[in-house]
């Protein structure tokens, strides 16, 4: 084929990357919006090495080139993975579509990577050279820029498997099906004996990146709810601070509203 | 870089195509293939009306770069309608009359029988979710939930 | 249940089903090129020059100097160029086509294409217009001593936006000069509008002209018109080039540049007194963009639909349809009523609200009976049957027990529930069925016995082909595979009129019922025989002056009560129907499952129109929301299950009792969908539509 390459195995794809100009190509939802006739894509939705969901002492690890609809149909996956991808598109995008995808696109508006914001999962890329392991909190340096190099490509994502049963998750848009996420919003909170053990938050499609912002999380952790509901004034007071939308099909306005609005109900769903 | 063709399974045949890899599958089989019952609705994998079964699943073949099915199997309408699952979901849609433009249709169509494939006997809200990628402007939906409603009650054992 | 009512197998099914029904762009023809548009980029300009690139062999560009006959397209007048003349009047304006064998490169040669244009100072906002189209108004009684005499004044303002077809099939169009004769065929409405714009601007002769519509995947009137600019501009190039020439467009280039539902404005001031109200005076204005098409008939109708099902005594309604520099609007399902609608309904609602009244309550107290005059001092000939209709529609609904149970909402999720009250008035507005289009129809039966049905009548899936053969075959006692509706070629077809103004079955049907009504007279079995048949106004008709705007503007009138239940979140905005449901008084539906159908449909773009569809433009004009991502119509997961019913209410001048049916039900679902909103929100006041996610979170911001 030309401009084109089907790798049949993962050491192919990545000495294909490291030798030509290419574009990994995982469902191509993203990138048949342009369909760049130049473009020159390494195709890896037939690499089996980087299909698989399996699960090890302390991740679950999802290869980047499983699709949506593999990744939902998955017992390993936990829910809160399942509740935002069973909310992008529809099923003929999620038929193709990849986590990988998803994340290497690099827009504030991916739906599964704002839980892998939030669950704070790690990213492993390799190369012809090598591999690392990176934070994905890590991995963006803006609107659709990532430190990924251009010898490398997204692997596995890597998911923590504890304290991802209490989360919060809200994606708005302007329909059910088929909507690009205006704002959204996912939390997971961890109490036991009574203490906050971990609290994430994490805000998409508002600005160029994904916001955390693990130190305002901080201020509840190792607090009791009483504690915690003490301190929920100035908790909100700061995201009210840190959040600065910007403006896109919707104005900022809306969305630092619905930010907050969702923000608050998380922390009063759990008594706070 | 001499091109090779690109081979995959086309309707139950082998076939072979002569397109630049990046090329959209939807072009390909409209073009290449002559397969005029795959629709173009927006080339933005929004509407559906191109839907094919890919390896068994349902996709946008707007949104596929025909590299990446090499050794695939792709079924559109012109293969789908010879089989007898075609037949009960025929009949169901013709009983509401279902079809007003038609141009939603082969997607639809395809749609139906990949949801029904997956779960025999869907709620009806299951099916809305099944067909949730495929537009239709004319009909409002609800005949069309309905012929898919009497198809998986009528095809009995076929899914 | 009426017998003709029962549904039957639409004779389109099978080769939709099975993929092998063929559109425009299924079409191959040896020898064929593509042709694309080269569009304006400014909103108003003089084009200085154009500079073009060197053409490779087989490639030309088609332009204003190569039309033949005239470079104007008629719709209605004939403004509208071609191709651009000496000015460009809005972004998007075609100024020429370039054609040739492969579609790669000739969108490679129109990215190099120079334009030299001397800006002008373009209006965008159409309250800043300069040039008024058309302006009309009428009046009834003494609205000025009606204002004096009142005890309350209300003054409202509301608005309308855009509204995008969003068929799923674009508009396209192939043209075939053969031996002498042009061919142009396509997606469209309307073959005749097609053929006398072909005619005009290629200077052909009448019958060397022809003109087929293909299957036509939708239309909600984005193709009355709308075609004949492109027909044109297809035509022109096939002359030019000696070549088969087929332009299909872009889902974004098609969005952004054909015709839109009219944006409104619509001011009232209304008299009430001892709790009644005794007069209204109306300001209308429409954006009609930048050139008149369909302006002066979509402006009269909303005009006549201005104080709506409602027997207003004192009248004062004034209309405009203003110049803006924007993609010039048209016709879209309702074509005008919905804006008034939208306003009459909202505004009754917000007078009871201010009485302290019960708002239904307050609009069963005005409506219109039988007898009664029109606004236009016309008369409702017919019954009206909406108290049964509003009945049926509480009782279906709970509207009533609903609207006090949802008062003083608390929590994060809230309901609200709305009604509305609207008709459509059937048929082209006026005299025009009697002066303009003077309908032909014709049955030729065959001498195997095989009855063909020769009309203009496009099917655009709103099943005519189905309903029109089911008359002619009940009427000659066939069965239904005996009558065949042949497709509308203008070689075989008599002008029967466009497929437009829910007409067709009315209009054309009843036609084809008293052509069928004498071919049986006269049947002679194995023998060929033609029968033809004209229209003929009936007697009943107040005769419409459209100098003083007065008399019948329809002959009669569809009804429709519509209830929206909905639930607003009151953290995000995001609003949802939980329950719709639609009352109808179509005459007698002719198929129901037909007929059911479109009300569903309809429907349904009455809740994208309220809510979700938007179109916004930037500082210069430009349409941002051009794409199916951008401009969303719901899907199958937006909206729960809608539930249409019947009233049935024979009129005798239609087919079996038949009235118009396919605009209708989108008319009155925008006020029905803000009462509920209004409701939910807190019981607030509203005037606009589509009012958004963003619109609602101000109103729960100004609340809370």
């Amino acid at each position: 084929m030309v401009n084109g390459y089907l790798p049949a195995s993962l050491q192919q794809a990545l000495e294909i990357r490291a030798k030509e100009k290419v574009i990994p190509y995982g469902g191509g939802t993203d990138l048949m919006l342009a369909a760049d006739e130049k473009a020159v894509y390494l195709f890896l939705n037939k690499i089996l090495e980087i299909k698989t969901i399996t699960i090890d002492e302390s991740y679950i690890r999802i290869g980047a080139a499983c699709t949506f609809t593999q990744i939902l149909e998955s017992p390993l996956i936990p829910s809160i993975l399942k509740a935002a991808i069973q909310v992008i598109a529809a099923p003929g995008i999620r038929n193709v579509g990849t986590g990988g995808g998803n994340i290497c696109n690099a827009s504030p508006k991916a739906d599964s990577a704002l839980i892998f914001f939030v669950t704070q999962a790690k990213l492993r890329l390799g190369s012809s050279k090598g591999e690392r392991i990176i934070p994905i909190r890590e991995f963006y340096l803006g609107r659709n820029k990532t430190v990924l190099a251009g010898d490398e490509l997204l692997l596995e994502i890597l998911m923590p498997q504890d304290g991802l049963n209490n989360y919060y998750y809200q994606k708005v848009g302007v329909r059910n099906a088929l909507a690009i996420a205006r704002v959204s919003f996912a939390a997971l909170l961890d109490v036991q004996e009574g203490r906050i053990k971990h609290c994430s938050t994490a805000f998409g499609a508002i600005s160029d990146v994904i916001i955390c912002r693990e130190d305002i999380d901080a201020m509840l952790i190792d607090k009791t709810l009483a504690e915690a509901s003490a301190l929920k004034a100035k908790y909100l007071t700061s995201y009210d601070k840190a959040i600065n939308p910007i403006r896109g099909r919707v104005s900022a306005e809306y969305r630092k509203k619905v930010c907050l609005n969702l923000l608050g109900d998380f922390l009063a769903s759990n008594g706070i | 870089m001499e091109n090779t063709p690109i081979e995959f399974n086309l309707n139950g045949s082998q076939v072979a195509s002569d397109a630049k890899a990046n090329e959209r599958l939807l072009d390909v089989l409209r073009g290449e293939f002559g397969l005029a019952g795959v629709k173009c609705g927006c080339k933005e994998g929004e509407c559906g009306a191109c839907s094919v079964i890919l390896d068994g699943l349902l996709v946008n073949s707007c949104m596929v770069a025909v590299g990446s099915i090499q050794g695939s199997s792709v079924v559109t309408i012109e293969g789908y309608r010879q089989t007898e699952r075609f037949n009960v979901l025929d009949r169901a849609y013709a009983s509401v009359s279902a079809i007003q433009c038609g141009f939603c249709i082969p997607g639809m169509v395809l749609a139906s029988e990949c949801l029904l494939a997956k779960n025999a006997q869907p709620s009806k809200e299951q099916i809305r979710q099944g067909i949730s990628g495929n537009l239709c402007r004319c009909t409002g939906y609800n005949a069309i939930v309905e012929a898919i409603d009497i198809a998986a009650r009528e095809g009995k054992g076929l899914w | 249940m009426e017998a003709i009512s029962k549904s039957v197998v639409k004779n389109d099914h099978t080769l939709k089903m099975n993929g092998q029904a063929l559109y425009v762009d299924d079409h191959h023809i040896d020898g064929m090129l593509c042709g694309k548009l080269f569009r304006s980029v400014k909103p108003k300009a003089r084009i200085i020059n154009v500079k073009l690139p060197e053409l490779p062999q087989e490639y030309y560009v088609v332009d204003k100097n190569d039309v033949g006959g005239k470079n104007q397209v008629h719709i209605v007048q004939d403004d509208t160029p071609v191709f651009a003349g000496e000015t460009v009047e809005y972004i998007g304006e075609p100024i020429l086509m370039l054609v040739g064998p492969c579609l790669h490169e000739v969108e490679r040669l129109l990215g190099e294409i120079e334009v030299i244009y001397q800006e002008q100072v373009p209006v965008l906002d159409m309250e800043e217009s300069d040039t008024v189209f058309f302006q009309f108004g009428f009046k009834k009684g003494d609205i000025d001593k009606a204002l004096q005499e009142a005890d309350h004044i209300f003054s409202q303002t509301y608005e309308t936006g855009y509204q995008e077809h969003a068929y799923l099939e674009t508009q396209g169009i192939i043209a075939i000069v053969r031996d002498g004769r042009l061919t142009v065929r396509g997606s469209m409405q309307c073959p005749y509008y097609v053929h006398n714009a072909v005619v005009t601007a290629t200077g052909y002769d009448k019958d060397q002209v022809q003109i087929i519509p293909d299957v036509t995947g939708g239309a909600f009137g984005g193709k009355e018109a709308f075609p004949s600019i492109l027909a044109c501009q297809v035509a022109v190039a096939a002359v030019k080039t000696g070549k088969p020439v087929k332009v299909v467009f872009e889902r974004q280039e098609d969005m952004e540049f054909t015709s839109k539902r009219h944006p409104s404005r619509c001011h009232y001031t209304v008299a009430v007194k001892n709790g009644r109200i005794i007069g209204m005076d109306i300001d209308v204005k429409y954006n009609s963009g930048a050139y008149t098409t369909l302006s002066l008939v979509v402006l009269q109708r909303g005009i006549i639909c201005a104080s709506g099902v409602y027997d207003i005594p004192n009248l004062r309604v004034r209309g405009r349809a203003l110049k803006a520099n924007t993609v010039p609007n048209g016709a879209y399902r309702g074509f005008g009523g919905p804006q008034t609608f939208f306003a009459v309904e909202c505004l009754m609602n917000n007078i009871a609200r201010q009485l302290g009244e019960n708002q239904l309550v307050f609009k069963e107290k005005h409506l219109v009976k039988q007898g009664d005059g029109t606004s236009t001092g016309g008369k409702y000939h017919w019954p009206v049957p909406l108290p049964a209709m509003i009945a049926r529609a509480d009782q279906l609904s709970g509207y009533r027990a609903k609207k006090e149970q949802y008062k003083n909402q608390t929590g994060r999720y809230r309901k609200g529930i709305g009604i509305s009250i609207v008709f459509h008035g059937c048929g082209f507005t006026g005299t025009g069925e009697r002066d303009i289009i003077k309908a032909v129809v014709k049955l030729k039966k065959n001498a195997d016995d095989m009855v063909e049905v020769l009309s203009s009548i496009t099917d655009m899936g709103q099943g005519i082909k189905t309903t029109l053969g089911k008359i002619v075959a009940d009427v000659l006692g066939l069965p239904l595979g005996q009558v065949l509706v042949v497709t509308p070629d203008t070689d075989i077809v008599p002008d029967s009129g466009p497929t437009v103004a829910s007409r067709s079955l009315m209009m054309v049907g009843y036609l084809l019922m008293k052509a069928a009504e004498r071919l049986k007279a006269q049947w002679q079995s194995g023998v060929e025989q033609v029968v033809e048949e004209r229209y003929k106004e009936p007697d009943f008709i107040i005769p419409f002056n459209a100098d003083s705007f007065q008399g019948d503007a329809y002959p009669t009138y569809s009804w429709a009560v519509s209830v929206i239940e909905l639930e607003v979140d009151t953290l995000t905005a995001a609003h949802k129907v939980i329950n719709a449901w639609g009352i109808f008084d179509v005459g007698v539906p002719i198929d129901l499952n037909i007929v059911h159908s479109q009300m569903q449909g309809g429907f349904l773009q009455g809740i994208g129109y309220s809510s979700m569809e938007q179109i916004s433009t930037n500082e210069k004009g430009r349409f941002r929301n051009t794409s199916y991502i951008d401009y969303s119509i719901p899907t199958a997961v937006d909206v729960p299950n809608l539930f249409t019913d019947f009233i049935n209410n024979p009129y005798p001048y239609g087919p079996y009792g038949a009235k118009g049916a396919g605009e209708l039900p989108v008319v009155g679902v925008a006020p029905a969908y803000l009462e509920a909103l209004e409701q939910a929100l807190g019981n607030v006041s509203l005037n606009k539509v589509p009012f958004t996610m963003e619109d609602i979170m101000t109103v729960l911001n100004e609340v809370s």
